[in-house]
């Protein structure tokens, strides 16, 4: 008698457990299916009230003048949107998986609205950080699924698993004309495109503040000055009452820190010297590579540069006169509260910069194919980056962009970089463990830049260079 | 219903009593083999499927090559030659030392530290007023989440904000005003010191208990006999607190071999490796580089690892 | 009480000690109440007396209520893994506990002793076959999948505090339930069950806490913005979008550690007990 007990509590355990699993993904369907058909109630009930509208006007034509034929113009207009929207209603929808959540998702949803209405696409827009994909998305391949139609990630990794089959191949939708140099190279396989590149942001140099500039009577070098002259700056700022370091060191995972690292090899080694980095070419024991460290950025790491600060807290802290100097991305614009009291200084002789893209691909196992090409061809497009633009912080790798949509410090940066080549990001190219290891093993050097940790730190990160 | 009987006094020699009894007693073992399968089955099935058969899918694994061959032990050798696990060359020196070293210097400075403070803060609190809310104080750290511990280790280590920082300023010793945490050279240590601050409450538990056994009788008779506090405590206290010893050291081991939270929220294994441990790197090798069969050689070396510090005790409890 | 050197000495020490262990967690504190700007050289400095007025709940609403990662929805998202992860093993472990302890049969004490074993075993050896499994079922961001292995994962020190516990209760009571004809299965659940209260109290506190403080099953299993547990919310709060501050990272902090506090304070004999009980054996 018991044991049928003890089966039967088992049995009910486990009915209840998978009940309450099949209830919640059943759950999440059946609301969803719920507003979809919410929605389409609604439109069509909208629907209803136009028409009625319209047999009003109509009725009232006998008795009316021209200027209302214009008024039932507007009424067929109005109508031809809502049947949109009612097809919509009915087509799938599209999932776009991005890393932004909060403010930057805020600034990003507008573009997948006006998607919609140019499209009659239903999109859904899925936060998901590009780590936690890195994780997920192997498994869920090998499974067949996908967990979005457009997903946001890293281009190297783009690139890697276009090597594994995962990716839809789109070099049809693509005019490389269109974009910045060098645009799609991560994302490019046996001359083969298989992602697209959105809005970016720059990483030009060293911000600074002019108003802080002009108050201490301090002028800022160009990338035609000379690196005496930049030294120079560098004295001068020390010398200002309440500075703690020249030049302020963001900490995050580590990428402020390679950000500045890639600025020098770049400046004193050519962009050629990024791509031989990239590609192997070049080893970073070498004596060129190994020279730039010991010339140029271990001596200002010993005195110039600050300890790593959190990075937010060291903009707040470089805005009120902390340090004089920060080396950021175009970003900045966003956070500060005055941002045409922005300057930059370069390295002096720089040739190129470092402009990284945001990176979408399709994979081979979404549902929706031709519906996503459509949303990939938009976001790459003129009017898709140009929305974008506006809200401020991003920069078009579409040449076709004008000028005047940018707000005026990201239109300061913009014309900033005209001209200057762009040259890749050197740890989001390779990627993997050597970014990990890259971004590690430049936080140790910059809290103690000696001869000996400079040798382990270079032999570490060739250790796991291609 | 069942009526709550009352056991039946052994008085009662009857030869029908011994017959009944057998019969009891075969009936309860009988029923008892019958009824083994109800009541340890749901555990035992819960348990192998989800942790006796996924350790040794591991095991497995760590043999094999990404691809699915069979690899023998080439897996072990390259994980063991591989700097951020065993890198000691020009030892003695500072951090980075690798993975496994530095989980054998956490328990180096964790283990007797913390079984030492808190055999001394067991003794100092028996008799003080208000020691079960001092004793609560200290066990704080073990009641909170690690990834909080870690927060906090961080915070009291950075320039600024932190008490260890600015208490190493004021004093004049200004390299240790520097985050902790940002320095190759001290980031293990902040986190190794931290966590005997979180840990320490469990060893006091443990020896305020066993203190908590020992008759007052014997402490008089000592008194009467003239004994002073040390020679109390070397020839009564102490002895009679070694069993718990080998419990709390098991303990205290397996802790320091198995963090992770700590070390990921507050030093994320740097700077430059200086603070990673066995289990964030397999994390690492597993979730973040998706080299599973590397991250399996590092979770059985881990297993292996902990299989050994657990023996000890095991036996030693099994021949109580 | 004597009022002699000794004593006096010893209290000083104890409040000493009291208040070094209670400085880091005095700090959060002080630095959650605080707004960010005014800590940067340390939360025990107060530039005026303004700043004492300034004093206020506001990181915590901030926390509670944040934009990406909202510790409300995380608190939630904890209760709703740690409750069934608590009742399920310990119903569980306690049935087998007690076939461990009154039943007798061949491999009882090798089997007992595997599983005393597995209870030392470190989580990492079993995550990476469960990931790829529950990724094949399609259990990744599904909370069933982290209930099951927390439920798995508490058996081993439950089913040996229960049957270390089942062994102290005298079984003359359930000889003569026996012996009025009760089934095993109504012995345990009539009369043993309700005399171990006390034990089964302990083994909530110690795995409900478990449960809600763990971070690295639920980093596994959970990577859905809306999904992430308490714990998963605090460093990504730390690392932050763009404000990232140590006030609202402190005030997240205290949020998250609060409920297992509470417990322990309310509970704190059950915990106690719990914790050497397992440990120690009787």
């Amino acid at each position: 008698m018991e044991s049928i007990i003890a089966v039967l509590v088992l049995i009910a355990i486990i009915t209840s457990a998978s009940s309450l699993w099949y209830g919640l993904t059943v759950a999440s369907d059946v609301s969803s299916l719920t507003s979809s058909v919410a929605d389409l109630a609604g439109s069509v009930a909208d629907l209803t009230t136009s028409v009625a509208g319209l047999a009003t006007s109509v009725a009232d034509f006998k008795t009316t003048t021209a200027a209302d034929l214009a008024q039932i113009a507007d009424d067929l207009a109005e109508i031809a949107d809502r049947v949109t929207k009612v097809e919509g209603a009915l087509t799938p929808t599209l999932t776009v998986v991005g890393p932004w959540s909060g403010a930057e998702m805020d600034g990003f949803l507008p573009i997948l609205d006006r998607f919609e209405t140019l499209s009659g696409i239903n999109v859904r827009y899925k936060v998901q950080r590009a780590e936690d994909l890195q994780t997920l998305l192997p498994a869920q391949f090998a499974a067949g699924t996908t967990p979005g139609d457009v997903i946001f990630m890293w281009g190297w990794w783009i690139g890697q698993e276009a090597q594994n089959g995962h990716v839809l191949e789109v070099t049809d939708l693509i005019d490389e004309a269109d974009f910045l140099g060098g645009t799609f190279d991560q994302v490019t396989i046996d001359d083969k495109i298989y992602g697209g590149a959105y809005t970016g942001k720059v990483k030009p140099g060293f911000w600074y503040r002019k108003s802080f500039f002009e108050a201490n009577s301090l002028t800022a070098t160009t990338v035609n000055s000379t690196w005496a002259e930049f030294l120079a700056l560098l004295n001068d700022i020390k010398a200002v009452p309440g500075i703690i370091d020249p030049i302020a060191s963001g900490d995050a995972v580590g990428w402020p820190l390679s950000d500045i690292t890639e600025h020098f090899l770049i400046t004193f080694g050519g962009a050629q010297l990024q791509y031989d980095l990239i590609s192997g070419a070049a080893n970073w024991t070498s004596d060129p590579v190994r020279g730039i460290f010991e010339d140029r950025l271990v001596p200002l790491l010993q005195g110039n540069f600050s300890d790593p600060i959190e990075w937010t807290t060291a903009v707040d802290e470089w805005w009120q006169g902390d340090y004089g100097l920060y080396f950021m991305g175009s970003w900045i614009t966003g956070m500060v509260d005055n941002a045409t009291d922005l300057g930059i200084i370069p390295l002096p002789g720089a040739e190129a910069l470092v402009l990284p893209a945001d990176y979408f691909f399709i994979p081979t196992y979404s549902e929706n194919q031709e519906a996503a090409k459509e949303l990939f061809q938009f976001l790459i497009s003129e009017e898709a980056q140009r929305l974008q633009v506006e809200q401020g912080g991003h920069l078009a790798t579409n040449i076709n962009v004008n000028l005047d949509f940018y707000p005026a410090a990201d239109r300061m940066v913009r014309e900033f970089i005209q001209d200057y080549a762009i040259a890749p990001d050197l740890d989001d190219t390779i990627g993997g463990e050597f970014q990990t290891t890259f971004w590690d093993q430049l936080k140790g050097l910059w809290v103690d830049p000696t001869p000996a940790v400079l040798d382990a730190v270079l032999t570490a990160i060739d250790a796991v260079a291609p | 219903m069942i009526r709550i009987a009352r056991a039946i006094p052994e008085a009662k020699r009857n030869p029908w009593d011994r017959i009944r009894r057998g019969a009891r007693t075969l009936r309860r073992f009988v029923r008892a083999r019958k009824n083994i399968p109800l009541f340890l089955s749901p555990a035992l099935v819960l348990m192998l499927f989800l942790v006796v058969y996924p350790i040794l899918q591991t095991l497995y694994l760590s043999f094999l090559t990404p691809a699915g061959e069979f690899a023998g032990l080439s897996n072990y050798s390259e994980i063991l030659a591989r700097k951020d696990i065993i890198d000691v060359d020009g030892f003695p020196r500072l951090p980075p030392l690798g993975a496994l070293v530095h989980n054998v210097i956490w328990i180096a400075i964790h283990l007797p530290l913390s079984m030492f403070s808190g055999l001394a803060l067991a003794i100092i609190l028996r008799d003080v007023k208000g020691s079960s809310l001092v004793k609560s104080i200290v066990f704080l750290g073990m009641v909170t989440p690690l990834i909080v511990g870690g927060v906090i280790l961080r915070f009291i280590f950075t320039k600024g904000v932190g008490v260890v920082t600015a208490f190493f300023s004021a004093i004049g010793v200004e390299q240790l005003g520097r985050t902790w945490t940002g320095l190759p050279d001290t980031a293990l240590f902040a986190l190794i010191f931290g966590s005997v601050w979180l840990w320490t409450g469990f060893s006091m538990i443990v020896y305020s208990a066993g203190l908590a056994t020992i008759p007052k009788e014997y402490y008089e008779a000592a008194k009467i006999d003239g004994a002073g506090p040390f020679k109390t405590f070397r020839r009564i206290t102490f002895p009679l607190l070694k069993p718990l010893n080998i419990v709390v050291i098991t303990m205290t081991v397996l802790y320091d071999l198995k963090i992770f939270d700590i070390v990921f929220v507050a030093t994320f294994g740097g700077p430059r490796k200086a603070s990673t441990v066995l289990a964030f790197e397999m994390w690492l090798q597993a979730f973040q580089f998706s080299r599973f069969n590397s991250a399996a050689v590092i979770a059985t070396l881990l297993t292996l690892l902990t299989l050994v510090v657990t023996i000890p005790m095991i036996r030693y409890t099994v021949n109580r | 009480m004597k009022l002699n050197k000794t004593t006096v000495l010893i209290h000083i020490i104890a409040l000493v000690v009291a208040s070094l262990w209670l400085l880091p967690f005095l700090g959060v504190f002080m630095a959650s109440i605080r707004p960010f700007s005014e800590i940067l050289d340390g939360w025990w400095v107060f530039e005026s007396l303004e700043d004492v007025w300034r004093l206020s709940p506001n990181n915590f609403l901030e926390a509670w209520n944040h934009d990406s990662w909202p510790l409300s929805r995380g608190v939630l998202n904890s209760f709703i893994v740690a409750i069934p992860s608590t009742i399920i093993p310990l119903l569980v472990g306690a049935l087998a506990g007690y076939g461990f302890a009154r039943f007798s049969f061949k491999i009882r004490s090798y089997l007992f002793l595997t599983i005393v074993l597995l209870m030392a075993l470190p989580q990492q050896s079993v995550v990476v076959p469960l990931f790829q499994t529950m990724a094949t079922l399609g259990l990744i961001d599904n909370y069933l999948s982290l209930v099951l292995v927390h439920s798995a994962w508490g058996l081993p020190w439950i089913i040996m505090f229960m049957r270390n516990f089942f062994t102290t209760l005298p079984i003359e009571v359930e000889e003569a339930a026996k012996v009025d004809g009760a089934s095993d299965f109504e012995i345990f659940y009539k009369i043993v069950l309700p005399m171990a209260l006390p034990a089964l109290a302990s083994v909530v506190v110690l795995q409900f806490m478990w449960v809600w403080n763990d971070f690295f099953l639920a980093k596994i299993f959970i990577y859905e913005d809306s999904m992430l547990l308490a714990t998963q919310r605090v460093p990504l709060i730390g690392r932050g979008e763009y404000q990232v501050d140590w006030s609202l990272l402190s005030a997240a902090s205290i949020i998250v550690m609060i409920v297992p506090i509470i417990i322990f304070v309310l509970l704190q004999k059950y915990y106690v007990k719990g914790m050497i009980g397992w440990t120690v054996k009787g």
